[in-house]
């Protein structure tokens, strides 16, 4: 892959996870991110943070699974994911499958070793809601 | 089956086992809304030592199959491990403990999006510090949201990441507590 080889509008293989509570939990450990609204069910069906009683995903592995659109489709290439900027719209209850896509918006031709792009991601939910969107800024070789 | 039962079936690492699994404990000396003070800085109340360990149980929870990623002799023989972009979550929780940023796990937050800088990638051995500063709080539409810069830097001072964390928190201690007793 070649930063000249690159066009506005190039769409990444989408990315889709069931997210199962097993996945929530998984996550919870790996980022030691143990808020109740990920991991305590009984206190969720009392809170209901989310106006529901369910368990929610964490924002961040959505927002996981947003870089790895990029990461995964570009990891061998040598493309960096540089800035992350991401607005989460709607909770992912747990029990949905979450779809997330990218396409290129912007071309940053700034030379040789400074080339970038900034790939537009968003993710859905089973119904078809964006649960979130984003704009990732990317490194690319030259 | 039990949430820390279910949690421990998970839980692979030394930093994992070595952490409190229930955030509702310990509220009384989190940093609530109405009590943080803009500009306020200091460092997080642990260093993360960045360990193969670490990145492999991270890029697992991403659900990664790329054996650069999830097999570390594969990876080792072909330019070594890499890892997935939002490692900066583990190493941001792990540093930030119950000190400066501490709001970061507050029962009844939301998530209303973030901004991440990956200057450079970790490197298994490198000591990890962050310093966490109070960059700004705001209400909108009644809902109090506060925002953290998190820079963490390496033994040697190179500037690995940057997290602006950012949540929508109980606006003070009593709601917070109110929600870590339900």
């Amino acid at each position: 892959m070649h930063f000249a080889d690159l066009t506005l509008g190039y769409e990444f293989p989408a990315v889709e996870h069931q997210v199962t509570q097993d996945i929530i939990d998984l996550a919870a450990v790996a980022h030691l991110d143990f808020n109740p609204v990920h991991t305590n069910i009984p206190w969720n069906e009392r809170a209901q943070v989310f106006h529901m009683p369910d368990t929610a995903a964490h924002g961040m592995f959505t927002m996981s699974m947003m870089a790895s659109v990029v990461d995964r489709h570009w990891r061998a290439e040598g493309a960096q994911i540089r800035t992350m900027q991401t607005k989460f719209t709607k909770p992912v209850r747990v029990g949905e499958t979450t779809r997330a896509t990218g396409s290129i918006t912007e071309l940053h031709p700034l030379g040789p070793g400074r080339n970038a792009v900034v790939v537009a991601v968003r993710a859905t939910d089973s119904t078809g809601d964006v649960v979130a969107v984003g704009t990732f800024r990317v490194a690319v070789p030259d | 089956m039990a949430m820390v039962e279910r949690l421990a079936a998970f839980a692979t690492t030394a930093k994992q086992k070595d952490f409190e699994w229930d955030f509702t404990k310990g509220v009384e000396s989190y940093e609530t809304w109405d009590e943080i003070e803009i500009g306020a800085s200091g460092p997080g109340m642990r260093v993360f030592e960045v360990t193969e360990d670490d990145i492999l149980s991270f890029n697992r929870s991403c659900l990664e199959t790329d054996p650069m990623l999830v097999d570390p002799e594969y990876a080792a023989a072909h330019g070594g491990l890499r890892q997935h972009p939002l490692f900066v979550v583990q190493v941001v929780f792990w540093c930030i403990d119950t000190g400066i940023g501490s709001w970061l796990r507050s029962p009844g937050a939301r998530n209303p999006g973030q901004h991440i800088e990956l200057f450079e990638p970790f490197v298994v051995g490198e000591t990890i510090t962050a310093t966490i500063t109070h960059q700004d709080k705001w209400i909108r539409r009644d809902k109090t949201y506060v925002e953290d810069e998190v820079a963490l830097h390496n033994q040697d001072g190179v500037l690995k990441a940057v997290w602006f964390t950012r949540l929508i928190i109980p606006p003070n201690r009593a709601e917070l507590v109110r929600y870590a007793s339900l």
